[in-house]
C-alpha cells in the first residue's frame, strides 16, 4: 500500500513560523526579546507535535517548553542583568555560521537515507515486534487506552522512575548552587 | 536538482530538524550571553525531539489512543522517549540557569568572554 508522501500546507506554514522564530531568537540582542520569541517558538513546536499526532508531547512542550522554561529564563534575567543596547540585532558571527553550515552539510547529507516522513513502510512503523506489539497489546496488558501512557508508566516504568530521580537531583543541585543568594535576597 | 527538491519535500521534517539544531548550535557558539547559550541548548534539544516525533508519524494515522475502529496508529515509543527527554531537558536548563545566577553573583557579568578574562586574572 503506498501513500502520497510530501509536505502539506499546514506543515509548511508551521515550518516557516518555527524557523522564523528560531532565527529571531538567535539574532535579537535584547535577552528579554529572545526569551519571548523563544516562547512563541515553543508554541509553534507544540502545534507541530500535535499535527504529527503526538498530543501528549504537544501538551508537555506547551507546559514545559513555553511555560516553565520561559519562567526560569525570566527569573534568571530578573536575578541577574539584562544588558542594555542600542542595536536591535546581534552582529553575525561568520566563523560560527561556517561551523553550523558544515554541520548542516554533514547531517543533511544523511537525509536521502531516511524513509519519507509518514511513510507507513518505514522501519519504525512496520516493526511488528515493537510498535506493532505495543499497539496490539498495550490495552489488554495495562488497561491504559493511551498507548503512550501504557509504555511510559508500565513497560518503561523504570525509565520514568529514573527520570524522576533526574528531576530530584536537578532540584537538589539547583538549591545547592544557589544557596542563600536567591532565598534571602 | 529535482532530486534535491524531492528529498527535501519528502524528508521535510528531518530537514527542519537539521536547521533547528544548526541554529541552536550557532547560538551556543556565537552568542556571548550565557542565558542565550542556554536558550540555544534548548533549541538544539527541541530539534532532536522533532526528529523523534516525526519518525513516529504515519500519514493518515491516528494518535496512539486505542479505541474501537480507529487506527492505524502512529508509533507510541518515540513519543514516550521524547516525553522523558523534555523533562530531563528542563532539569538540565534549571541547573544551567542556577549556575548562571551563581556566576553572576560572583563575577558580575553574564558574558562568556568577560568571564574568561576575570577568571584568568585571578
Amino acid at each position: 500500500m503506498s501513500v502520497a508522501v510530501g509536505i502539506t500546507p499546514i506543515e509548511a506554514s508551521l515550518f516557516v513560523f518555527v524557523l522564523l522564530t528560531a532565527v529571531l531568537t538567535a539574532l535579537f540582542r535584547d535577552v528579554l526579546a529572545s526569551i519571548v520569541v523563544f516562547a512563541a517558538y515553543s508554541l509553534g513546536l507544540a502545534l507541530l507535535y500535535t499535527f504529527y499526532r503526538a498530543p501528549d508531547v504537544g501538551l508537555t512542550e506547551a507546559a514545559i517548553g513555553a511555560g516553565v522554561t520561559t519562567v526560569f529564563l525570566l527569573l534568571t534575567i530578573a536575578k541577574t542583568t539584562r544588558p542594555a543596547s542600542d542595536a536591535r540585532f546581534e552582529s553575525i558571527n561568520w566563523p560560527a555560521v561556517g561551523v553550523c553550515g558544515l554541520f548542516v552539510l554533514v547531517v543533511g547529507a544523511t537525509l536521502p537515507a531516511f524513509p519519507a516522513v509518514g511513510d507507513p513502510a518505514s522501519p519504525i512503523l512496520a516493526n511488528a515486534d515493537v510498535t506493532g506489539y505495543y499497539i496490539a497489546n498495550a490495552y489488554d496488558e495495562t488497561g491504559a487506552e493511551n498507548a503512550v501512557t501504557a509504555v511510559l508508566a508500565a513497560y518503561r516504568g523504570f525509565d520514568t522512575f529514573g527520570e524522576a530521580i533526574v528531576v530530584f537531583a536537578a532540584g537538589v543541585a539547583s538549591l545547592l548552587v544557589l544557596g542563600r543568594e536567591v532565598f534571602t535576597a | 536538482m529535482t532530486d534535491f527538491l524531492g528529498v527535501v519535500t519528502t524528508r521535510h521534517a528531518y530537514a527542519l530538524f537539521v536547521l533547528l539544531s544548526a541554529i541552536g548550535l550557532y547560538m551556543m557558539i556565537a552568542n556571548k550571553n550565557l542565558v542565550k547559550k542556554i536558550i540555544g541548548l534548548n533549541m538544539f534539544q527541541t530539534g532532536v525531539f522533532l526528529f523523534f516525533v516525526t519518525s513516529a508519524y504515519r500519514i493518515g494515522g491516528a494518535a496512539p489512543i486505542i479505541t474501537e475502529g480507529a487506527g492505524p496508529y502512529v508509533s507510541p515509543l518515540p513519543q514516550v522517549i521524547v516525553l522523558t527527554a523534555i523533562v530531563v531537558g528542563i532539569s538540565l536548563t534549571a541547573v544551567g540557569l542556577a549556575l548562571t545566577i551563581r556566576l553572576y553573583s560572583e563575577y558580575g557579568t553574564l558574558r562568556a568572554d568577560a568571564l574568561r578574562e576575570v577568571i584568568g586574572d585571578e
